[in-house]
């Protein structure tokens, strides 16, 4: 606006033509404006339209491996998801006690699927089923809870109501209202919600066991039970859901067929002046031999920093009986105390048995069949904890999950091949000796190991093992449980499973143990049983750097807590060379504290598939002498 | 369609944001705001009353606006501040009509809002809901953040007796669920980070067990707080009987219809030019469907202060405004 012409009008004319171009300007102002809203509006319609599409997508990604879950007799039932292209699904523990051992689920697909129980967690709400009858099914991958931020979008889908009839699931959109949360649980050490997650995606009797995905499209957790109250049993904005990471820490026991208590570290910890303090620790339990005291203040638990005595309640909530804990403490001197501990189990009331009324002839065959498969299901829950219930399952989880180790490629190659490792061996960073490993596809190897001017050589023939050390003439033979306790054997064996079908096989037949925490990677345990019952642990991961599903070989050990001996032989760097999957480092680690002691660290690694194979004959080893 | 959009483009460019940095998303801006700033309030449970409520700190010495209610009745009030640190409360001032009440601890609240009268929020916005509905939070744990928009801003007129409805005046309906135990006197927030109000009572129609969910809009939380109107006129026990000049048929006791029978020359009613055989359908918003219920409305009105009448006459609806006066 200007003010130029002033001084060539005067009084009324003056204001007049003020007013004109204000009104003119304002006019204008208003057209101008105007247009820019509209622009503006294009813009966030566009924008708005392509995040719809997006979350449509992620909807129609996920949304196959969705489960209507119902009962042999379909009726009522649940709602589960699909984590693995086998059929792998999750569900609650409570949908399990309604739903029984076997029955029906529902997929986008329209289809009605068998499935069965495989294991299930009646303190953390989460059961393991079998879907049957597809050879590729639909699946989400778990997410990493950790990763969820209150706020984030979050995408719940189940089967509310027993609504569907084409069993498309029903998809409800909210935001996470809270993470980390507690939710007591019912009966005895049952149902127990703890750092879960909080949404105001309607959750509705139905949904329980169906997922609540990310934006992303990821699993981030199993949506259990909502703050339900007067109102009857509808959703009133407050859901929760198991979280992803706590599921992982579960799965591998589940999958190995257990009933799986929940961990308790047997001391209680409380809030006092600011700190968490141990508020009792029995005197006959491994934490006080270990050192922890009462009044001592726990600082972190599994190796996160805890602040209230809550905190840690939520934490260990999330934790399997037999996890390897970590804490870290001080005592009232200052002195700071690191011990690694495994969990107690927190036991289960035993289920009634069943009551009929009827006597056993007077029932029809479906009233039998109907009892026989509850009985089933109170059989499963009155199993001793911890164990397997089931080897044939548990066999067949181990045969699924071990084939997914890398190196098969080369596994069906019929051309033997020689992988040949230079390595030099390092303590607290300096060099100390060096070790040479040399191994052939058939398994056969031979490792020899220089520290101090002083050699060993140990060598498996394809039958036997053994050991030559220097100034001996001959080699003396080792028995199984000797070459399980050799760093060197084990180091060679696990390259060997990593590039083979078949897993440490010279020491045996291996099942699913069960879980824990590697490297702070969670890991499957695999026990491999011998003919006279001695035994040997590996570890392998359950996801890799994505998050999807992949196995990798971690550590080894002859031992479970890895604390006797010469300790556990950790593989890290897996890396392919021509073909073969190779880590190029190996870490003697001791203990539950995963100690470092010695590393192995390759040099130079060498494929060859032509070679003198006579090196790995005992009658020759004993003359060929160090052959660096 | 303005305001919705921009709030739909800040909350989609957030979202778009969340990829490349995972640890912030669309409410992190309003929840970075409101969280040290809430408090967890618990006193005295009644019967089936939760003994519990959100609170936010309003200025930096340490009073608490709440919600008015039973839990304040008991012998002590715990004020839980978001850092967790509990301190006891007392009550300085408590209010039926605004359902609000606002509490002073013994500590400095650095972290609180600052209360302004202004309308934040239009019908559309987007708004987070911060409140410890259920007390899922304990002590320092962060209160649960719900997802809504802004429905409309409205007033309730409903009868501050009338068992369901737990608040009358100025409110701004939203579309999140917090009509939950413990929720009341938490805040709404835009995503901006600006307060909108904080949510009010559970208002339950005990007839269909639905619920209303609205906040308080500023405007009246500042009214409180200045304690522009006084108790004397907020509180029906202590508000003196109206009229408006009519006499009703009454040939059938209470419950018969609410015809007029006479208006008062001079009065209410004849001033706005009430008539005889006027069928009275309403008043001061609340409908009237018999003697007794025209009667119950009265007690609601104050005397100086113009509502609408609404009668039907004949085959029309009538709409006019009308000043009631004190009773003789």
């Amino acid at each position: 606006m200007t003010f130029s012409g002033r001084r060539l009008f005067s009084g009324r004319c003056l204001t007049l033509v003020t007013v004109l171009f204000l009104l003119a300007s304002i006019f204008f102002g208003c057209v101008a404006n105007h247009a820019v809203a509209n622009e503006d509006i294009k813009k966030d319609l566009q924008l708005a339209k392509a995040a719809e599409q997006q979350r449509i997508k992620i909807v129609n990604q996920v949304m196959g491996s969705v489960v209507a879950i119902y009962g042999e007799d379909r009726n009522g039932g649940g709602s589960g998801v699909i984590i693995d292209p086998t059929g792998i699904a999750l569900t609650n523990h409570h949908v399990i006690m309604g739903a029984g051992v076997q029955g029906w689920g529902g997929l986008a697909d329209g289809e009605l699927y068998r499935w069965k129980l495989i294991g299930t967690d009646p303190g953390g709400d989460v059961s393991i089923v079998q879907l049957e009858g597809k050879n590729e099914f639909p699946f989400t991958p778990l997410g990493d809870s950790d990763e969820v931020r209150v706020g984030d979008w979050s995408i719940a889908m189940g089967n509310p109501f027993i609504l569907t009839e084409d069993q498309k699931p029903t998809v409800t959109l909210g935001i996470v209202s809270g993470v980390k949360r507690y939710q007591p649980g019912a009966g005895q050490n049952q149902l127990v919600y703890g750092n879960c997650i909080q949404t105001d995606s309607s959750i509705n009797p139905g949904n329980s066991g169906g997922p609540l995905f990310s934006m992303q499209g990821r699993v981030i957790g199993i949506n259990g039970r909502g703050s339900f109250k007067a109102r009857g049993r509808v959703n009133v904005g407050l859901g929760y859901a198991i979280s992803s990471n706590q599921i992982k820490n579960f799965i591998p026991d589940l999958l190995a067929t257990k009933l799986v208590e929940h961990g308790t570290l047997d001391a209680n910890f409380e809030d006092r002046d600011d700190k968490v303090l141990c508020a009792n620790v029995y005197e006959d339990t491994p934490l006080y031999k270990l050192g922890l005291r009462p009044g001592d203040e726990l600082l972190e638990f599994e190796g996160i920093e805890i602040k209230t005595a809550n905190q840690f309640t939520n934490l260990i909530c999330t934790l399997p009986e037999d996890w390897p804990a970590s804490i870290k403490t001080k005592n009232k001197d200052g002195k700071v105390l690191e011990i690694n501990s495994r969990l107690f189990g927190l036991p289960y009331r035993q289920p009634d048995p069943i009551r009929t009324s009827k006597k056993e002839e007077d029932q029809t065959p479906e009233e039998r069949r109907q009892i026989a498969l509850r009985e089933q299901l109170i059989n499963m829950l009155s199993a001793p904890p911890g164990k397997v219930r089931e080897k044939k399952t548990n066999k067949k989880y181990t045969q699924l999950l071990l084939n997914r180790l890398p190196g098969d490629k080369k596994a069906d190659d019929e051309k033997l091949h020689l992988i040949e490792i230079k390595d030099k061996i390092l303590k607290a960073d300096k060099e100390v000796g060096t070790q040479h490993i040399r191994l052939l596809t058939d398994g056969r190897l031979r490792v020899e190991t220089k520290i101090d001017d002083k050699v060993q050589t140990h060598l498996f023939d394809g039958e036997k093992f053994y050991l030559l050390k220097s100034g001996q003439e001959k080699p003396t033979q080792l028995s199984s449980t000797e070459a399980k306790l050799s760093l060197q054997i084990v180091q060679a064996l696990g390259i060997h499973t990593a590039n083979s079908k078949t897993a440490f096989k010279q020491f045996g037949e291996s099942l699913l143990d069960g879980g824990g925490r590697v490297r702070n990677i969670n890991a499957y345990r695999f026990k491999t049983i011998d003919n006279e019952d001695d035994w040997f642990y590996f570890w392998c991961s359950m996801y890799d750097a994505n998050g999807d599903p992949a196995i990798e070989l971690l550590k080894a050990c002859g031992e479970k807590d890895s604390d006797q001996y010469d300790g556990a032989i950790a593989f890290h760097d897996w890396k392919v060379i021509e073909g073969f999957n190779i880590p190029h480092r190996r870490i003697n680690v001791f203990g539950l504290g995963e100690k470092q002691r010695a590393s192995y660290a390759n040099e130079t690694v060498k494929v060859k598939t032509d070679f003198d194979d006579s090196i790995f004959k005992i009658d020759e080893a004993v003359e060929t002498e160090d052959s660096k | 369609m303005k305001t919705v959009c921009m709030a739909l483009l800040s909350l989609f460019l957030f979202t778009g944001a969340a990829d490349d940095e995972p640890k912030s998303n669309f409410t992190t801006k309003a929840l970075a705001v409101a969280q040290p700033k809430m408090a967890k309030i618990y006193g005295a449970a009644a019967g089936q009353v939760e003994g519990y409520a959100t609170g936010i700190a309003i200025s930096p010495d340490g009073k608490i606006l709440t919600t008015q209610g039973v839990f304040l009745d008991g012998k002590q009030v715990r004020v839980v501040l978001a850092n967790g640190k509990a301190y006891e409360a007392s009550i300085l001032r408590r209010n039926r009509q605004y359902q609000l009440a606002i509490l002073q601890i013994q500590a400095e609240t650095p972290d609180h809002f600052e209360l302004s009268r202004e309308d934040v929020g239009q019908q559309g916005d987007f708004i987070v809901a911060v409140a410890n509905s259920f007390k899922v939070a304990d002590k320092e744990e962060p209160l649960s953040a719900t997802l809504g928009v802004i429905s409309l801003r409205t007033s309730i007129e409903a009868r501050l007796t009338k068992r369901d409805v737990a608040y009358k005046g100025d409110l701004i309906l939203i579309d999140q669920i917090t009509s939950n135990p413990g929720a009341a006197g938490g805040a709404v927030l835009t995503l901006d980070g600006k307060l909108v109000g904080v949510v009010g009572k559970i208002i339950n129609s005990s007839e269909t067990n639905t619920r209303l969910n609205y906040a308080i809009p500023n405007s009246v939380l500042v009214d409180f707080v200045e304690n522009k109107k006084t108790e004397a006129s907020t509180s029906v026990a202590e508000r003196k009987p109206v009229d408006v000049g009519i006499k009703l048929f009454a040939h059938g006791g209470r419950a018969s219809p609410a015809y007029v029978d006479r208006v008062i020359r001079g009065g209410p009613a004849y001033k706005a030019k009430l008539k005889s055989d006027d069928l009275i359908v309403s008043i001061g918003g609340q409908t009237v469907g018999n003697v007794r219920q025209f009667e119950d409305s009265l007690k609601n009105l104050e005397s100086g202060k113009e509502v609408i009448i609404i009668v039907k006459r004949g085959t029309e609806l009538l709409r006019k405004p009308i000043v009631p006066r004190e009773k003789k």
